[in-house]
């Protein structure tokens, strides 16, 4: 299959930036159980592309085939128009920061930093430079003597993600970088990784908090039980799940997703409504009366009840019937 | 409460069916240290070694009797297999080699020979003091055999002994016989030959008087002749001397009338000389001389004495003793008795018959004595054992929790990945980290020696620099040994049961902890695959048995070896296990 037909299968390309990283019709199975399934994406210099889904939808086994940690079952990467097979030159174009704390905890923030610069083939003196510069940048310059055993969880992550920077790579490969974290280490995280594009990295980021995807990414890949459900930029996905205002209801128990039925303008956005939470769309917010009448009608004890413009997260509902939140 | 109680109960349990580790820990652990230690030390508590046999190496320098009961004992023997050996160096390169030979039997030369002449002998036993424990049966059993040995051999001479005293008595008897017998004939003999000599002497007697009557005359006829001769030589002499001072006397007689003439003569002529000198008496010539004095000769002719030599010259040949001496004296002896016939052939015969019966002896004491096979001490300092024993036991536990937790908390922190995302391939870093923990176990090994030396006094070789080498073995072959540990147990909570059960059962059966000849020969067998069996084959040498440093070479070598293979195939196993 022809590397540019594949990558048209999932993706509708809205600009034509300089092409960083090239993936088409990833595959991978663990044993019987496929976790990705012709998972095709593409990012430009510069651009910060958002890769969404649950959990276990296959972020992270798509992040570690482009890290090369995996091999792919099928398909191929290419990195700057090379091949992607792991050469040294290729790894340090690339900086790669996991989801777990992937850190020596008994060593000080800079002797983590030195560790992986001199691995990336900087001298004793560049790595030196790259630590001091890699603490400032996620704010830590004060905390370079502290081991990471001591520094706080939200610390620990800004320095996970120094780590995976310090050589500053072309291609940033993120693997939700903020979990767990503190607002202040959130905002650090986000404008360190907004820093970067700026300064020319790619950046593959992937979470499953929207509001991050669309707060810094231009672009974003829905993923879904390994498959991925929609590309595009974040308007376009939004737009996706259509440009109906969302009304969620919160109630003490959640009625059958049935129980609009009938009821013009208004459509449910889930298959089944979990945790007492019901997200539908409507025509307009003069339906809100109608749709809580019809709630309560259904036995639903009514908590709260709010009223929104469509974001990823409908758009996701709309498009696979669950929540982000939900496990694959 | 009792609520409470209850539910966590069911709760404990519900989680240890579901966790296999603490399952593995609880049932096959202590299953798998039991039986190694069971089946190693059975022979230690008695059991009969149904499948150990032990090499014994035996030097028989003797190739007497004595060394012959032996070998046909031994060979009988159960659990040994008895192996002859030419050389006594042979036989304790055997004791001191991998084959289970705790000791060597030299049976010297000369041992049958001095049992019988009722010496002691001692058989030599070269001995490897670290199998001290497995020695002592096979010394008992020795020990046993001497005595069977000391006892037959006393018994076999007190049955030789009873024998050769029978054939004594008999042939007694039969000299006392042959000597009553020969006693009867001299007697007899005796009266016919006192018959004879007194025949003998009475004719000897007569002829002698006849002799010596005849001799007398002829002397006396003899002495009268000399004495006559003697006389006429005597006056002849006498003559002769007398002719002599005669003719001395007249010389001195002319002289001195010539002397009176002269003297006259010259005082006239003085007297006329003195007249016609005048006054020129001073011109008056030399008076004439006198006649010469008579010779010295010739008066000292008259003062010498008589020279009677002739006359007293002997009574020549004609001694009145010679009738008597060239006398022979021939008496026609009456014939002697003939010699009876004596039985002394058989006398001798039996004489030396007795002669070469054997003397009884009282045959020797077998014995033994032990020497070191290797030329060390007898006894062993228990600490040149068990410092290097469980310093390897503790090694490969340190090298457990350092390399294989390590490895395996590394791939859970992510930081493996990361690292091999940042351009380390993941055998560079596994080697990276074997090369680390081999360092530090290496010096580990070193600071334990060193503290045993100063604790507990071990030994530390000829060459204590050697000992760096089986430790840099055992550092080596066990950081290789948790990195397949580290593979083969893919969870830290997997790593210490199924680490320190592999670890404690290598050690075991590796003899760390008890010599490898304990261990029954399947058991035995598995330890040569073991780093921790070749490593502490490689410090007794050097502590122990107190060799060269060539023989921990070899060993050092093979643990070396099985390292190479654990990282072989721990590096292979690493590729899949945490790619």
């Amino acid at each position: 299959m022809a590397f540019a037909t594949a990558m048209g299968e999932n993706e509708a390309v809205t600009s034509n930036p300089p092409v960083l990283l090239e993936a088409a019709t990833l595959s991978k199975s663990f044993g019987a159980r496929q976790v990705l399934d012709c998972v095709s994406l593409r990012l430009a210099a510069g651009e910060i592309v958002g890769l969404l889904g649950p959990n276990g939808a296959g972020k992270t086994t798509t992040l570690s085939i482009l890290a090369t940690l995996l091999a792919p079952d099928a398909g191929e990467v290419r990195l700057g128009g090379r091949r992607l097979r792991g050469a040294s030159d290729q790894l340090r174009a690339i900086g790669y920061v996991p989801q777990a704390i992937a850190l020596y905890r008994s060593l000080s923030a800079a002797q983590n930093l030195a560790l992986f610069a001199r691995l990336h083939g900087m001298s004793r003196r560049e790595a030196r430079e790259a630590t001091r510069r890699a603490l400032d940048d996620v704010g830590l310059a004060e905390r370079y003597r502290d081991t990471v055993a001591v520094l706080s969880g939200g610390m620990q992550r800004r320095l996970n993600l120094a780590c995976g920077m310090v050589h500053r790579p072309q291609l940033l490969l993120l693997d939700e970088p903020t979990v767990g974290v503190d607002p202040q280490s959130r905002e650090q995280i986000l404008g360190t990784i907004s820093r970067a594009a700026a300064n020319g990295a790619g950046v593959i980021y992937s979470t499953h908090y929207m509001e991050e995807v669309e707060r810094i990414c231009t672009r974003a890949y829905l993923i879904d039980r390994g498959r991925v459900v929609a590309a595009g930029s974040i308007a376009e996905l939004i737009a996706m799940g259509g440009a109906r205002p969302v009304m969620e209801i919160n109630c003490r128990n959640a009625p059958a997703t049935n129980c609009f039925a009938g009821l013009s303008g208004v459509a449910p956005l889930a298959r089944a409504y979990t945790n007492g939470r019901l997200q539908v769309q409507i025509e307009s917010v003069a339906l809100v009366d109608t749709v809580l009448a019809r709630a309560r009608a259904a036995g639903a004890q009514v908590v709260e009840f709010s009223v929104h413009n469509p974001n990823l997260s409908d758009a996701f509902i709309a498009l696979t019937g669950h929540e982000l939140r939900d496990p694959a | 409460m009792l609520r409470t109680i209850a539910l966590t109960v069911v709760n404990e349990f519900r989680l240890l069916a579901r966790d296999a580790i603490g399952l593995f820990m609880l049932v096959l652990a202590p299953l798998v240290i039991i039986a190694v230690a069971g089946f190693s030390l059975s022979n230690l508590f008695g059991a009969q070694p149904r499948d150990t046999l032990y090499t014994l190496p035996i030097v028989n320098d003797d190739g007497g009797p004595v060394a012959d009961a032996l070998a046909r004992a031994l060979a009988r023997a159960p659990g040994l297999k008895p192996v002859q050996v030419p050389t006594v160096e042979a036989a304790r390169a055997i004791v001191n080699g991998t084959v289970r030979a705790p000791l060597a039997l030299i049976i010297p030369r000369g041992t049958s020979a001095a049992i019988a002449r009722g010496g002691d002998a001692r058989l030599r036993l070269y001995i490897d003091p670290i199998k001290r424990v497995e020695l002592s049966p096979l010394e008992f059993q020795i020990d046993a055999l001497c005595r069977a040995v000391t006892i037959a051999a006393r018994a076999e001479a007190a049955d030789r002994d009873a024998q050769a005293a029978a054939d004594l008595r008999a042939r007694s008897r039969r000299v006392a016989a042959t000597v009553a017998e020969v006693q009867k004939t001299l007697a007899a003999y005796q009266e016919q030959a006192a018959g004879a000599r007194n025949r003998a002497e009475a004719l000897v007697k007569a002829q002698l008087e006849r002799r010596m009557q005849a001799a007398i005359a002829q002397a006396r006829q003899q002495t009268e002749l000399a004495i006559r001769q003697a006389a006429a030589r005597t006056e002849a002499t006498l003559t002769h001397e007398l002719a002599v001072r005669s003719q001395a006397a007249q010389a001195i007689a002319s002289y001195l009338l010539a002397l009176q003439r002269s003297e006259a003569a010259f005082a006239r002529w003085l007297t006329q000389l003195k007249e016609a000198a005048g006054p020129h008496a001073s011109a008056i010539p030399a008076p004439p001389a006198f006649p010469p004095a008579p010779s010295a000769a010739t008066v000292a002719a008259l003062t010498q004495p008589l020279d009677l030599s002739e006359a007293e010259r002997p009574l020549s040949e004609a001694s009145p003793v010679a009738p008597f001496r060239d006398q022979s004296i021939t008496v026609a002896l009456p014939p002697a008795p003939p010699l009876p016939q004596l039985p002394l052939d058989r006398l001798r015969n039996d004489l030396a018959a007795i002669a070469t019966l054997p003397v009884p002896v009282v045959p020797g004491v077998l014995g033994w004595e032990e020497a070191p096979a290797a030329g060390a001490s007898l006894n062993v300092n228990a600490f040149d054992q068990y410092v290097p024993g469980f310093g390897i036991t503790f090694l490969l536990i340190a090298m457990l929790m350092g390399l294989a937790m390590g490895l395996i908390d590394e791939r859970d922190w992510g930081t493996l990945s990361r690292l091999r995302v940042s351009g380390a391939p993941l055998s560079g870093t596994v080697i990276g980290k074997l090369t680390a923990r081999f360092l530090v176990g290496y010096l580990q090994m070193i600071a334990l020696l060193v503290f045993g030396r100063w604790l507990f006094d071990v030994s530390l070789g000829q060459t204590p620099a050697m000992l760096l080498v089986p430790a840099a073995a055992i550092a080596f072959a066990a950081a290789a040994f948790s990195l397949v540990v580290a593979c083969v147990a893919r969870t830290h909570d997997s790593v210490m049961p199924i680490g320190t059960v592999s670890a404690m059962a290598m050690s075991a059966i590796g003899g760390c902890w008890w010599p490898l000849d304990f261990e029954p020969t399947w058991m035995r067998t598995v330890a040569d695959f073991l780093p921790t069996t070749w490593t502490m084959i490689a410090f007794n040498n050097l502590m122990i048995r107190g060799l060269p440093p060539s023989s921990a070479i070899w060993p050092s070598l093979a643990a070396t070896a099985l390292g190479f293979g654990f990282v072989i195939v721990g590096l292979a196993a690493a590729s899949r296990a945490y790619r």
